[in-house]
C-alpha cells in the first residue's frame, strides 16, 4: 500500500486481490490495478535504490534535508480539550518556545517524546519519524475519557482514559514510544495493517516502546518486566500488554476478561481481516514476535537496544523487507542481520535463532 | 426501533457496546447511514478506534464525527453509554 494519493485502488486493497483484479473482465478495473501494481512496483524498487545509494548520491538527488546530522528535536503538544477535533486545540508547548506547562498529560508526553526521539537519534542516528527531522505532534485530552492512544499518519493522540479501567493513555513512556514507532514503520517498511504484516507492524511498536522504556529507566533484561502500559491500566496487577509471557498482562480483569494474546505460532489466531476483526488480529497476534523478541534479548543479555534492538532495526529499516511480510520473513531477516553483524557462528545469531524456535516460528 | 452502536479496535482489542431505542423511519436510516458513512482511507489508522451501527441484521461501519445536529444527542448518549463486551 503506498500513501499521499487519491485512489483508493492504491491502498486498501490486498496483493491477492489485485491479482484478481488485474484479471477483471471490466477493463476500467483491471487497467486502475495494473496501474496500482506498476506503481507498487516502481515504489519498491525506489525504495531499494534509495537504501542502497551513498550520501553523495542522496545529496545529489536532493534526498538529504538540511537538518540531517544536527542533534534537533521539533516537537509540538496540543490540547483538544476533551473534543474530537484538530482545529480548534491550544497549543501547549513547542521546543521553540519552550512554555512552563502545568498540564500532567503534557508533560508525559513531552517526556515520552523526547525520549523516544533521544532513543532513535543517539543508538541509530534517526532523525525522527522520518529520519528528516519531521515535527513531531502529540494531541493530548482528545474526546471525553477515550480509553486509547493512536498514530493517524501525522500526529500522536492520546485520551484521559475513562478513569475506571484506564488511566490517561499518556502515563507511560512505552505507550508514547509505541505511537511514535508507527510513523518510523510507515517512514520505512511501510507494513499493511492487517494479518500477519500487521502483527509485526504492532510488534515492531510494542519492541521499540518497551526499548524506549528500558532506556530511560536504565534497566536490562533481566531488571525490565517486559509490560506495556503498566500505569495506562488500572490496578496493580494489570497492564496492556506482556513481552515476556503474552495472554498474561492482565487475567480475569473485571471489565475486559483475560489478555488474549497468544506466545506461540501453534495459537496463532485467524480474525477476520476488518474492523471488528482487528483487520485479521493484528494486536493479538503481535505477541508471537514479541515474544521472540523477548527470548532473543533476555539470552543475550545486558540492555535489550544493545544487540537484539540493533538487529530489529536493521530489519525494520531494510530495503527489502515487504509490506505484506509474515513472520518466517522477519525471522529470516533477523537472522541475516545479526550473522552479519556478529558472525555466523556468534552466540547472538544462536539467540535470534531461539528466540524463534520458542515462539514456534 | 432498536440501534446499536459498536466500538471496536484500539490500543488493546477491545469492544463496548450501548443500545437505544429510536423513533426512526426506514427513509431517516437510510438517510443516516449515507450522512454518516466514512470517507476512504489510505490506509488504517493504527491502534485506532472504528464504530459500527446495528440496526435489525444489518451492521454498517459509521463516522461519529458526521452526525448531523439532529441526531447528536443520540449518539452521543449511545457513546457515553458504551460498556465493555468480555
Amino acid at each position: 500500500m503506498c500513501r499521499n494519493h487519491l485512489n483508493p485502488i492504491h491502498c486498501i486493497i490486498p496483493p491477492y486481490m489485485l491479482t484478481r483484479l488485474m484479471e477483471s473482465g471490466n477493463k476500467k478495473i483491471a487497467d486502475l490495478a495494473i496501474n496500482s501494481n506498476f506503481r507498487s512496483f516502481r515504489f519498491r524498487n525506489d525504495r531499494i535504490f534509495f537504501q542502497q545509494s551513498s550520501l553523495h548520491e542522496k545529496t545529489i538527488l536532493g534526498l538529504i534535508s538540511k537538518d540531517t546530522g544536527k542533534d534537533i528535536m521539533h516537537m509540538e503538544v496540543y490540547d483538544c480539550r476533551q473534543k474530537t477535533d484538530f482545529i480548534n486545540v491550544t497549543l501547549l508547548w513547542d521546543t521553540k518556545t519552550n512554555q512552563k506547562l502545568t498540564s500532567v498529560a503534557g508533560k508525559n508526553v513531552i517526556k515520552g517524546g523526547k525520549a523516544s526521539w533521544d532513543f532513535y537519534w543517539q543508538l541509530f542516528g534517526r532523525n525522527s519519524i522520518d529520519n528528516k527531522g519531521l515535527l513531531i505532534k502529540q494531541y493530548v485530552h482528545f474526546d471525553k475519557g477515550m480509553d486509547n492512544a493512536y498514530w493517524d499518519g501525522r500526529r500522536m493522540v492520546y485520551g484521559d482514559g475513562d478513569g475506571t479501567v484506564f488511566t490517561s493513555f499518556t502515563s507511560d513512556i512505552d505507550v508514547i514510544g509505541h505511537e511514535l514507532t508507527h510513523g518510523v514503520t510507515e517512514n520505512e517498511a511501510n507494513l499493511d495493517y492487517e494479518n500477519q504484516a500487521g502483527a509485526l507492524n504492532e510488534s515492531f511498536s510494542d519492541i521499540f516502546g518497551i526499548m524506549i522504556k528500558q532506556r530511560f529507566n536504565n534497566q536490562d533484561v533481566k531488571k525490565s518486566n517486559w509490560l506495556i502500559g503498566e500505569k495506562v491500566m488500572i490496578g496493580p496487577k494489570y497492564a496492556l500488554r506482556s513481552l515476556k509471557a503474552p495472554g498474561t498482562a492482565y487475567i480475569n480483569h473485571p471489565e475486559l476478561g483475560s489478555d488474549p494474546q497468544p506466545a506461540t505460532m501453534d495459537k496463532y489466531q485467524n480474525q477476520p481481516d476488518t474492523e471488528s476483526g482487528d483487520f485479521g488480529g493484528v494486536h493479538i497476534n503481535s505477541g508471537i514476535p514479541n515474544f521472540a523478541f523477548y527470548v532473543t534479548a533476555f539470552n543475550m543479555g545486558g540492555y535489550a537496544w544493545e544487540k537484539a534492538g540493533r538487529i530489529w532495526y536493521a530489519v525494520l529499516t531494510d530495503a527489502s523487507l515487504a509490506q505484506d511480510a509474515k513472520f518466517i520473513d522477519v525471522k529470516n531477516l533477523t537472522i541475516v542481520h545479526a550473522e552479519k553483524t556478529y558472525g555466523i557462528n556468534s552466540l547472538e545469531v544462536k539467540a535470534v535463532k531461539q528466540g524463534w524456535s520458542e515462539a514456534k516460528v | 426501533m432498536k440501534i446499536k452502536l459498536i466500538r471496536t479496535g484500539g490500543f488493546i482489542p477491545i469492544t463496548k457496546e450501548a443500545e437505544a431505542d429510536v423513533n426512526l423511519s426506514d427513509k431517516q436510516v437510510k438517510q443516516l447511514l449515507e450522512i454518516i458513512q466514512p470517507d476512504r482511507i489510505a490506509s488504517p489508522i493504527k491502534d485506532g478506534h472504528y464504530y459500527l451501527l446495528d440496526i435489525g441484521t444489518k451492521s454498517t461501519l459509521v463516522d461519529l464525527e458526521k452526525v448531523p445536529d439532529e441526531y447528536k444527542s443520540i449518539f452521543n448518549k449511545l457513546k457515553s453509554d458504551l460498556k465493555f463486551i468480555k
